[in-house]
């Protein structure tokens, strides 16, 4: 419906570490490639997070994740947004995760894992294909 | 709600046949230079409303600017009010300024009649802390919230652009860092030098020699003398006074905010009249603007541009709303 409005993101960071460079890294590409970010701080629980997300009407939730819960934080934010009737909500992931746990979470519903290391370029253009419209045009 | 933020003109399409638009009790701007702790106030003010009032909804527009070179933003006042995200009342909402001068985005007004229409009781705006041109917050808020802190040059070069005029409450934050007792002092010998200038300008008037019945300033003087707080909003510090000072001007007040909120509501009608006007024309123009050859009939000279523009008038008026 929001043709011509940009795409907007909320960076979330669940779970007990305080370490956000990564999140406002990806955050600030993000903007940079014309979306509109939303971002919301460390150590958020999901509830906060799906909420947030719903309120403010995202077309996608990226984690940031360092402390090793990823699996149950992601599961958890993936059922809170289907309780909400909100699962059209892409779920997407960043940080310290594990190569062989990515199968998993993909298969889970999550839409891409960026582990350290991934470019700029390729998030943003992961990104757009997946939301399906070309931001900052 | 993405729609209404993306198209404000089109506001009134999503509830045809609706008469009655419940609106805010109380519409709050927070202002001021970046990073003076405008997201905290807010934050703190949710915050104490909900303890006192427990069963009212209160509802946060906040603004922050779009970057000018790609689009993009990055809205960050959430962050400090990420604790009542799980609160079912309160209903915040973080807008990028896409560009849009003075500070508030268009589309800002729609999302406010929507938390009027989910029944909030107060809602904030939190705008882009540019100084200069946020006097545009004025004319939607029923009162305009200043925040400043110390150790911030532009604080009184802010007052000066214009920001004086439309506070109605200052808010020195950071009253627990030095500085803060004197841009307090600062700030009340401007303010009460700027109303001795209006006994001058109103002294004038009366002599004669004012020409202006309503001068911008006078009406602008008209709310009264703006208070003055101090707070440590991360403490929780000067809240309570700075709502019961909100409070408290909600019932002096609520009269002549009336009276702006129909004169908006005219403004937001010939707006998407115009905006329709403007779809329709488009629509009765077609793809290349021509409106078949009839434009050439002005071209060769057997129609007034004039009769032209009154035909296009007329066929605009008659062809159908096309409801997207
Ligand atoms: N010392 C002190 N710091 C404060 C106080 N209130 C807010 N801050 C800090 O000031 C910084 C900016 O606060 P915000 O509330 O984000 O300010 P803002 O005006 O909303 O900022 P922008 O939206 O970016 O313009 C944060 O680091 C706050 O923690 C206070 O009362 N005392
Ligand atoms: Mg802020």
């Amino acid at each position: 419906m929001a043709s011509e409005g940009k795409p907007r993101i909320l960076i979330g960071k669940p779970g007990l570490d305080g370490h956000d460079r990564g999140a406002k890294y990806v955050a600030h590409i993000l903007r940079d490639a014309g979306f509109e970010v939303i971002y919301t701080g460390i150590r958020r629980t999901p509830e906060q997070i799906v909420e947030a997300a719903v309120q403010e009407d995202v077309a996608a939730i990226g984690l940031s994740l360092l402390s090793g819960a990823h699996n149950e934080l992601f599961k958890r934010v993936l059922d809170l947004l289907k309780e909400k009737g909100a699962s059209d909500i892409v779920v997407f992931g960043g940080g310290v995760i594990p190569e062989k746990d990515i199968p998993g979470l993909k298969a889970m519903g999550i839409v891409e894992v960026f582990t350290p290391g991934t470019s700029a370029k390729t998030i943003v253009e992961t990104l757009e294909r997946v939301l399906g419209s070309k931001a900052g045009q | 709600m993405t729609f209404i933020g993306d198209h404000p003109q089109r506001l009134p399409e999503l509830f045809e046949g609706m008469t009655h638009w419940p609106q805010a009790r109380l519409v709050v701007g927070v202002t001021g230079a970046p990073g003076s702790g405008k997201s905290t106030v807010t934050d703190h003010m949710i915050a104490e409303y909900r303890q006192r009032f427990p069963q009212r909804r209160i509802g946060v527009i906040a603004v922050d600017p779009s970057s000018p070179f790609t689009g993009g933003a990055v809205l960050g006042d959430r962050v400090r009010m990420m604790r009542h995200a799980t609160d079912p009342l309160v209903f915040i909402r973080s807008l990028a300024s896409r560009g849009h001068l003075g500070g508030l985005t268009l589309g800002a007004k729609g999302v406010l009649r929507i938390m009027g229409l989910i029944g909030c009781d107060v809602v904030f705006i939190e705008t882009v802390g540019v100084g200069q041109s946020e006097v545009e917050v004025a004319g939607v808020a029923d009162l305009v919230m200043v925040v400043l802190a110390p150790g911030q040059g532009d604080s009184v070069q802010m007052l000066k652009a214009g920001l004086m005029e439309i506070g109605d409450l200052f808010v020195v934050n950071k009253a627990d860092l030095p500085g803060a007792q004197t841009l307090h002092r600062n700030l009340l010998q401007s303010l009460s030098l700027d109303q001795g200038a209006e006994h001058d300008c109103q002294h004038a008037k009366s002599a004669g020699a004012g020409t202006a019945e309503d001068g911008p300033l006078i009406s602008l003087r008209k709310k009264g003398l703006p208070d003055v707080f101090m707070a440590a909003a991360n403490d929780h510090v000067g809240i309570d006074e700075i709502v019961d000072g909100l409070e408290a001007k909600v019932e002096g007040h609520s009269d002549q905010w009336r009276q702006r909120r129909e004169d908006m509501l005219v403004d937001e009608i010939r707006e998407s009249v115009l905006e329709e006007a403007r779809r329709r024309l488009d629509q009765t123009l077609g793809n290349n603007g021509r409106a078949g050859d009839r434009l050439g009939q002005v071209l060769r000279g057997e129609m007034s541009v004039a009769q032209m523009a009154q035909e296009l008038l007329e066929r605009t008026a008659e062809s159908k709303r096309n409801l997207k």
